[in-house]
């Protein structure tokens, strides 16, 4: 029973980071964020009406005692109502994360797999002018801001100044063609953007990998090239990769789509999120904050796991 | 596999890391060029601070949306204010940035990594990484909106979060390199003679891992302009002056109305910049990396 002792062990490694991420959002937001009484009472409100008020937020309880109440909010995913439409934030939550999926998924998963062929290509020319190409174009990418991408992208194909195919910002997935007419420009920005720093660090990779000794020896064995890439070299190199597309799930979830999202007006929790920012909705705020740090902590332990399962070399440190 | 004869052809050549690099880095006409682009960006952005050009970046001084003329290089925006004169004003703030973004996490990065790794399998060492793990978990534009609000839209607030953010990749390379460092001979003799821990951490061991340092604050001084753009366009960024983000955000209105001069005039100064530091990043990587050699 190695692998459930060590991953019993691991999520309890796991737990000073969560208290970390939910100590740094509560200190952020809640203690230390704005006094939001006056924001939510009324004109001229009595003393007795503020007072009232400031122990129903909890104003008056020490630090402990308010950060413990955090936490339970968190654990039973009831964060209160937002301040700008009174919804549940649960409910909010779960209304937009779909909507976020759908937009970020296709550009996620073409960019990583793209990413791997380019970089598979540029390594096996290594030196030659194919590789020189990639890498430039990978530099590019790098070089150039997500939102200029994004504009760019818009004015080519959605505005009348360019092919005019697409509609300008919006969102609408009641139709497979609707939805694609829709995510079709915010992927290819996301994929041009995510292309750059993708190859580039898995060339690097799958670079490293091909100067092993064990690829060596496999090269004198008179293995083919195309073989010996992929067996020996592709599978070999695959932690670092699926360690990278892991770690950068809670990125495209919340940060890549609150920008694809605030700038095109889709409906999604990268949207919710800037509003929330914008006008200072403090339950929305904290949720999101908590939620995807303890989302990223726990993608985090998952993933050691998995390597455990799956690859015998990983030690059980 | 040739390691032994590269190691003696190094010690036959009896130069400092540094004159090596230098010698490498003058040969490497990427790194050349990219080192140029910079310094010319540099003087804009020097000139713009003492005065020499774009004093009138706010003034209304044309009509709207003038087309590019002899006197309004790259014509004006949609209230009249020249695009040229803003996009230059936009050069220094993006070195503003840069500069205090790179300087703040690169120290802070340096400090925290070589007293993690100086203290290495102590308590100080498991809070530096308690504290790296924490802050890499929470997703950057969450950090840099969790401090806004905290600081309740303080001009401040976005070098503050990009600093909490950068200094981490620093430190963790430090503290790998501080660890190796601190069993080597001349820190055994420093502690035998009876120099006391601080001075050995940052008078004998830090200087050493300088190369690390000035690597790491050119890429945070990239990522910096970069984060500028997108954050001065959600909003969460520049507050006073005028920046290539607030250029683009101001032009996503004038681009559909089919006028591109701020848009264009902003992305082609801000991808000059960032590439030729990119490409300069990696030149002086090259040159101080003593695994590459350089040859003669």
């Amino acid at each position: 029973m190695d692998i459930l002792q060590y991953s019993i062990r691991k999520l309890i490694a796991g737990i000073p980071l969560i208290l970390g991420v939910t100590l740094v959002s509560f200190l952020l937001i809640v203690y230390f964020g704005p006094d939001q009484t006056y924001s939510l009472l009324g004109k001229n409100p009595t003393a007795a009406e503020i007072a009232e008020l400031r122990s129903q937020l909890g104003y008056d309880q020490p630090f402990v005692t308010r950060y413990l109440q955090y936490l339970r909010e968190i654990v039973t995913l009831d964060f209160g109502s937002s301040q700008a439409n009174d919804e549940k934030v649960s409910s909010i939550l779960a209304r937009t994360i779909p909507v976020s999926l759908a937009l970020s998924l296709p550009g996620f998963v073409l960019g990583n797999l793209l990413g791997v062929a380019l970089a598979l290509v540029a390594a096996y020319n290594r030196g030659r002018w194919l590789d020189k190409f990639i890498m430039g174009f990978a530099a590019v990418g790098m070089s150039i801001s997500f939102l200029i991408v994004i504009i760019g992208f818009q004015i080519l194909l959605s505005s009348s100044d360019g092919l005019d195919l697409f509609p300008v910002r919006g969102w609408d997935t009641s139709t497979p063609l609707q939805y694609l007419r829709y995510v079709t420009v915010p992927t290819l920005a996301t994929v041009f953007v995510a292309l750059g720093y993708n190859t580039r660090f898995y060339r690097a990779v799958i670079v490293e990998e091909m100067t092993r000794d064990h690829v060596r020896t496999a090269r004198a064995f008179g293995i083919p090239q195309s073989q010996l890439f992929y067996k020996n070299i592709l599978k070999n190199s695959m932690i670092p990769i699926v360690t990278r597309v892991v770690f950068s799930i809670p990125l495209i979830v919340i940060s890549g789509s609150l920008l694809l999202e605030s700038y095109f007006g889709i409906p999604g929790i990268g949207y919710v999120t800037y509003d929330a920012i914008v006008t200072g909705d403090q339950p929305v705020l904290k949720a999101v904050v908590a939620l995807t740090a303890v989302l990223f902590v726990v993608a985090q332990l998952l993933t050691d796991i998995c390597y455990r399962i799956v690859d015998p070399r990983v030690s059980l440190k | 596999m040739n390691t032994v004869a590269e190691a003696a052809s190094i010690d036959a050549h009896g130069d400092s890391l540094w004159l090596k690099a230098l010698h490498k880095f003058r040969r490497d006409r990427v790194g050349m060029w990219s080192l140029g682009v910079v310094s010319a960006y540099a003087l804009v952005a020097l000139g713009v601070v003492l005065g020499w050009w774009a004093n009138d970046w706010a003034a209304v001084t044309g009509p709207k949306w003038a087309p590019m003329s002899a006197q309004y290089w790259f014509g004006t925006n949609i209230i009249g204010q020249d695009i040229f004169a803003r996009a230059l004003y936009g050069t220094r703030t993006a070195f503003e940035v840069g500069l205090i973004v790179a300087l703040g996490a690169t120290l802070l990065g340096a400090v925290l990594g070589a007293v993690a790794g100086f203290f290495s399998g102590t308590f100080i060492d498991e809070m530096v990484i308690w504290i790296m793990g924490v802050l890499d978990s929470v997703p950057f534009i969450l950090l840099v909106a969790a401090i806004a609000y905290s600081l309740q839209g303080s001009p401040w607030a976005m070098h503050v979060a990009m600093i909490a953010t950068f200094w981490i990749t620093t430190a963790r390379l430090v503290r790998g390199e501080v660890i190796k460092l601190k069993g080597l001979e001349f820190v055994e003799a420093a502690r035998a003679i009876g120099v006391s821990k601080p001075l050995i951490i940052f008078r004998h061991i830090l200087p050493n891992t300088l190369h690390i340092l000035l690597v790491q604050a050119t890429i945070s001084f990239v990522a910096a302009i970069k984060s500028e753009v997108i954050l001065s366009f959600l909003g969460l960024g520049v507050k006073e002056g005028m920046s290539w983000g607030l250029m683009i955000s101001e032009s996503t209105f004038e681009v559909l109305a089919g006028f591109f001069n701020n848009f264009i005039a902003a992305s082609i100064l801000m991808f000059g910049l960032v590439m030729a530091f990119n490409l300069f990043s990696d030149a002086l990587q090259d040159a101080l990396d003593p695994r590459t050699v350089s040859r003669p």
